[in-house]
């Protein structure tokens, strides 16, 4: 297969989305939620080129400055996913049998329920949600699998005498942890790390689609979902579409350089 | 007797991973706002007398310590008696017990159909491998497993509800109907979705454990013997994969839960799932910590299960690490 060929389409695209987010004030200035009543669910054209919804807002305008919400939730929520991971992984890699034993056990309890239960749960306990609490529980609760990659490999690592030789001299755990375990590790789970970065951003769609996300004024691409529903009733193809297809070829695009990141170390380790 | 004793196990390890999770739960409970007891009886509270309040406090430990109060929960909880849903104004139970089965029937089918074309599609890329469909599989695989179902849904509906208006997009059965054709029909576009999004994911990684049998030494051995390809493959190298997949399947149910939950949403389908969604948006405490500890319990005990049933055929599962992705969800 063309596996270590450099995905560099998906590098291009990502990167337009992301740089045409970041510039969402410059590409399209102004309130991204006004609405325009004379053009309620206009299609797309040369004015809106991706159409308006049912409030008459620019889809265009709001998935730019949507993406940036999403992205923030996506990157922010692995983010704390990854050093729970990494507190939690390493601890258990360097903790003698027992204790590694009951923390893997307990990963395996967590994920005996599926997150999106803990994610309305939690959220429902917390209160209304926001970019922020949405990105703490989505990472608080999505920690597991890139955690058991970082025991097994500080397992591996461990065992080796450089890091005995630094425990020998008194290094303590976060020294370890920083300095010797982490700069090996880190290949490891990069690709985890993408992949953990769209399932946020998926998370937060879906929740926004459910209507347990952000609440219904924010722009975000899950709340740009939500729309869809309604937009089913006036088959309104551009409003379910195009935003949706936005955040796919996001998602798509980072799986890509994912599973190359991952193939990468896989044909480095051999 | 090995047997017994392997049963034996499985069972007291399920039982504490089972206590662990109903600890989680009711802290989880316990962490939202407001009065328990509120959030136990609702707003039925506001009406009770001050003898009655504290007899209620009593029935639930609430002037003792914390750990006295898990107990008692965990003594209702076993009973049946999770309290009052909020949104129901009735026993948790008794709303979720109206509905399981909807959700046992699109989830139940979803997952046997996703994993009989799973394996029929895995199989033949295996054996045609390097061909368009395996080149295929693994492209949509990995697009598939990043889109969100809903998605998938949204446009079913749009497709064949909307414009096409064949099939209905909505609900278990219409006003007034329930027969069998009637609860079919509205069952075909939820399993279509589920199959559509899980399949190619679970059949590259069939796809991959099958090639990994076609390269065995053993394959060689018995096309030297002349055995037919086809007969290799479904006779030696399936059968040897089967724990595997069995693992593969136990490992995939939270998933395809997961899965079925938000299906359930998108076409308001009766189920468990809605009930979720539903009570998460209600604040139902109650209710959503009944369904969480529900879910957890089908998840563990299929993956129990699972797991007993590959190391029965295969003793060799007991000691390797099998599948390392797949769970969550």
């Amino acid at each position: 297969m063309d596996s270590t060929k450099k995905p560099l389409l998906s590098a291009a695209v990502l990167g337009g989305i992301i740089l045409a987010c970041a510039l969402a004030n410059i590409l399209a200035p102004g309130n991204a939620a006004r609405m325009d009543f004379d053009a309620l669910l206009a299609p797309p054209s040369a004015v809106y080129i991706f159409g308006t919804d049912q409030l008459g807002r620019d889809l265009f305008k709001m998935i730019i400055h949507g993406g940036r919400v999403s992205i923030f939730i996506g990157l922010l929520a692995s983010l704390i996913a990854a050093l729970i991971a990494m507190v939690y992984g390493t601890a258990a890699g360097l903790a003698p049998k027992f204790i590694d034993d009951l923390l893997m056990r307990f990963t395996e309890l967590i994920m005996s329920v599926p997150s999106i239960l803990y994610v309305v749960t939690i959220q429902a306990v917390l209160g209304k949600p926001t970019a922020l609490s949405l990105s703490v529980v989505i990472g608080a609760t999505s920690w597991m699998s890139i955690a058991k990659i970082v025991r097994a490999e500080v397992r591996q690592i461990h065992s080796s005498e450089y890091i005995l030789s630094a425990r020998l001299m008194g290094a303590k755990f976060r020294y370890t942890l920083w300095r010797h375990l982490l700069p090996n590790f880190m290949p490891s789970i990069m690709f985890m790390l993408i992949y953990n970065v769209s399932q946020a951003i998926a998370a937060e769609a879906t929740l926004s689609f459910l209507g347990l996300g952000m609440p219904p004024g924010s722009v975000t691409w899950g709340s740009l979902m939500s729309l869809s529903q309604d937009a089913l009733l006036t088959n309104s193809w551009w409003v379910i579409i195009i935003p949706s297809l936005f955040l796919i070829i996001t998602l798509v695009c980072m799986t890509n350089i994912g599973e190359y990141l991952r193939k990468l170390l896989a044909g480095g380790k051999r | 007797m090995r047997l017994v004793q392997m049963l034996a196990k499985k069972i007291l390890i399920f039982i504490i991973f089972l206590l662990a999770l109903s600890v989680i739960v009711f802290w989880l409970a316990r962490l939202a706002p407001g009065d328990p007891l509120t959030a136990y009886y609702g707003n039925a509270v506001e009406r009770m007398s001050e003898s009655q309040r504290a007899a209620a406090m009593a029935r639930l430990s609430l002037d003792k310590p914390i750990a006295v109060q898990y107990l008692t929960w965990l003594r209702n909880a076993l009973t049946g008696d999770f309290g009052i849903s909020h949104q129901y104004k009735q026993n948790v139970f008794s709303v979720i017990g109206k509905l399981w089965t909807n959700t046992l029937l699109l989830g139940g089918l979803s997952y046997m159909l996703t994993f009989a074309f799973s394996i029929l599609l895995g199989v033949f890329c295996a054996a045609k491998e390097g061909g368009i469909m395996d080149r295929l599989i693994y492209r949509v695989g990995t697009a598939t497993s990043v889109i969100p179902s809903f998605f998938t849904a949204l446009i079913a509906i749009l497709i064949f509800g909307v414009n096409l208006k064949i099939l209905p997009t909505s609900g278990a059965y219409s006003i007034g109907g329930g027969g069998f054709a009637d609860r079919a029909a509205h069952l075909v576009l939820p399993i279509l979705v589920m199959v559509l999004s899980h399949l190619w994911y679970y059949a590259y990684m069939i796809r991959n454990r099958v090639i990994e049998e076609l390269r065995q030494d053993y394959v060689l051995l018995l096309q030297v013997k002349r055995i037919s390809g086809v007969r290799i493959l479904l006779r030696h190298c399936l059968r040897n994969a089967l724990p595997m997949l069995i693992t593969i399947m136990a490992v995939s149910v939270p998933h395809i839960i997961a899965g079925t939950y938000v299906i359930e949403t998108v076409f308001g389908y009766p189920g468990i799932g809605t009930l979720t969604f539903e009570s998460a948006r209600y604040r139902d405490y109650n209710m959503l910590s009944a369904l969480t500890l529900l879910t957890g319990i089908i998840v563990l005990l299929s993956n129990m299960t699972g797991q007993a049933l590959s190391e029965l055929l295969d003793p060799r599962m007991r000691h390797e690490d099998v599948v390392k992705e797949g769970s969550g969800g």
